[in-house]
């Protein structure tokens, strides 16, 4: 088969042109949607944080709607949990840096910042199978109905008597969880027992 | 594009040679790693030439992604975006190496065709972009994946022409002792997982 | 329909992506660790090969010889991105853990190799089935690891606890390293079997 240069060039172009048109159709019709899902993701991550037991996304939009305000403490963006009224709880932004990017996410404490109600993430580049592991629950759920009483960090079984387990193989992962949770609490906490 | 994270290009470097290597931790580039490996002086061969692909393709592709890809709000069409980078690149080092560079390009040039369809050398470009890396950062990182993926290789191709001479199991012999053999040093890098503290 | 037939027992047995040929290994045993992930990484791979194969091979006369690769590639890229944007809508959890490796789906191997060996020469609906069990044959490969990695490491099938005897789960299934002992056992016993089956394999 003979094919001139300017047929190679029209052709390439050509197809270039139809699948990017068709690409960037699907792209915007899908966006809504896409961008709908991850305020949704965030909004199950507070909620979970906060230890509020939810069935079904309608659940979580009507609780959020009705018990959630937002606000901002020691500059950290913060979400208060409260039923008729009454201040339940906390869900505090945490970010910082993992062992391959930014870990994002949030931790959830009592209303007297006293205890830890559970911890959850919405962004990490882990690796899975090590590093990536943060995201499951045996890990998070370790965290629950911990004890947070002003000076003390929270630490790994072996260095202290609050036990966590880190991930095995993903020391380096497992330290940055704990440095930026540390970190998050121990501003924020600090404030609210002025504020309460 | 958010905020680069703030993690020291070293540590990115460490990272990607032992703690969480491209082959053995992240299954990348794993066809060229099996196949390639039953002899040492073509397997180091070919990592060289996928560190220098690596390398330039990083660099590449964060100064395309930056800006040409955010500023026209293409970032959907990356994955075909950073390919033909790829592509093009492969094919201007292979050119620029054959002009200037004869005598490498005799032992390298081989493996240049084959590395376009590395998934390592695509894996790096989107890892890079999703974690927000600067250009430094991202330098590491392509370094450091490169020169992980061609220590792997060269010690799997080492250990396999000492096994070449074992008597082996029929049906073992091939790629199933080679998995397995991976799955331990595999198992062997994940030692390395606290070599290092992030600050 | 011979054709099919054949198609069928050739790519997923006697040519098995995985087990017989090595390939494509690369981008999907990351996250084998979970069946879930695997089911949704499994079908993306079967409906870019299947659709790719058929696109190239409907184009097969008319792309030009020289920019074939180039071509080939980027209809392969396109129906990746088409599959990213529908996960990322439908199923956003599965396509926060899979994060990048669904773009790494346009390096595999399979792809390309279906399009080279297969695609460029049949005509277009063939060459869709064709794609369509290569797809599979690596697919259902896939499955069993991340059955074996997920019963073992987590106690649970798709998520689903399963784990009635409360047998201690064994931590290295859902590290990296176990994905390279599967298969490498995998591949031993197929080799046996093919081996036995037929006189003068690969041995």
């Amino acid at each position: 088969m003979k094919q001139g240069y300017l047929y190679t060039i029209i052709f390439t172009l050509l197809i270039s042109a139809i699948f990017s048109a068709l690409l960037a159709v699907t792209n915007a019709g899908y966006l809504p949607v896409i961008e709908r899902n991850q305020e949704l993701a965030t909004k199950k991550a507070v909620l979970d944080v906060l230890a509020v037991n939810t069935t079904g996304d309608s659940e979580v939009e009507a609780i959020f709607q009705e018990n959630i305000t937002q606000k901002s403490i020691a500059n950290t963006e913060v979400f208060v949990y409260s039923q008729n009224g009454v201040v339940k709880g906390y869900a505090i932004a945490m970010a910082g840096p993992g062992l391959w990017g930014t870990i994002r996410g949030y931790v959830g404490v009592s209303s007297d910042g006293s205890e830890l109600l559970g911890i959850g993430f919405t962004e990490h580049s882990e690796t899975p199978g090590l590093g990536g592991r943060i995201d499951e629950s045996w890990y998070k759920e370790q965290f629950r109905g911990l004890q947070l009483d002003g000076e003390s960090v929270i630490t790994y079984a072996s260095s202290n008597d609050h036990q966590i387990d880190a991930i095995t193989g993903a020391t380096a992962t497992s330290n940055a969880v704990l440095r930026i949770l540390n970190g998050a609490t121990a501003q924020v906490v600090s404030q609210l027992g002025g504020n309460q | 594009m958010g905020e680069s994270p703030a993690i020291s290009p070293f540590v990115i470097l460490l990272a990607s040679i032992f703690t969480s290597n491209m082959v053995l931790a992240n299954f990348l580039g794993m066809c060229s790693f099996i196949s390639v490996s039953s002899e040492f002086k073509t397997a180091s061969g070919l990592g060289k030439a996928v560190t220098l692909v690596m390398v330039f393709t990083t660099m590449i592709n964060w100064l395309v992604y930056r800006f040409i890809v955010l500023p026209l709000g293409l970032e959907y069409l990356r994955y075909i975006i950073f390919i033909m980078v790829i592509a093009a690149t492969v094919q201007i080092i292979e050119m620029a190496m054959d002009r200037y560079l004869p005598e490498l390009h005799m032992k390298l040039g081989i493996f240049l065709p084959l590395i376009t369809v590395n998934c390592s050398i695509l894996g790096i470009s989107l890892f890079m972009v999703i974690r927000n890396y600067n250009l430094l950062q991202s330098l590491f990182f392509g370094i450091g994946s490169g020169l992980g993926w061609w220590l792997a290789i060269s010690a799997l191709a080492a250990i396999r022409e000492k096994m070449a001479k074992s008597r082996l199991p029929k049906g073992l012999d091939g790629p199933a002792i080679t998995f397995i053999t991976t799955g331990i040093m595999a198992l062997a890098f994940v030692g390395f997982s606290g070599i290092f503290v992030i600050q | 329909m011979q054709q099919i037939k054949e198609a069928f027992k050739r790519n997923l047995w006697d040519e098995n992506q995985v087990l017989r040929q090595i390939l494509g290994i690369c981008s999907i045993l990351a996250v084998t660790n979970l069946m879930a992930n695997t089911l949704v990484m499994g079908f993306g791979l079967v409906f870019v090969v299947s659709l790719s194969s058929l696109t190239i091979s409907a184009l097969r006369h008319y792309i030009p010889h020289r920019v074939r690769m180039i071509i080939q590639t980027l209809i392969i890229a396109a129906y990746v991105i088409l599959f990213d944007i529908f996960i990322k809508a439908n199923f956003p959890e599965i396509s926060k853990a899979l994060g990048p490796y669904v773009g790494l789906i346009i390096t595999n191997c399979i792809i390309m190799g279906r399009a080279e060996a297969f695609a460029q020469n049949n005509p277009p609906l063939l060459s869709m089935v064709d794609g369509l069990f290569a797809g599979l044959g690596y697919t259902v490969v896939l499955i069993i690891i991340s059955f074996i990695r997920e019963v073992l490491g987590f106690g649970t099938v798709l998520g689903y606890n399963i784990n009635f005897l409360g047998f201690e789960t064994w931590t290295i299934m859902v590290m990296p390293p176990a994905a390279f002992f599967i298969i490498g056992v995998l591949i031993w016993i197929t080799n046996n079997r093919i081996t036995q089956s037929a006189s003068g394999g690969r041995g």
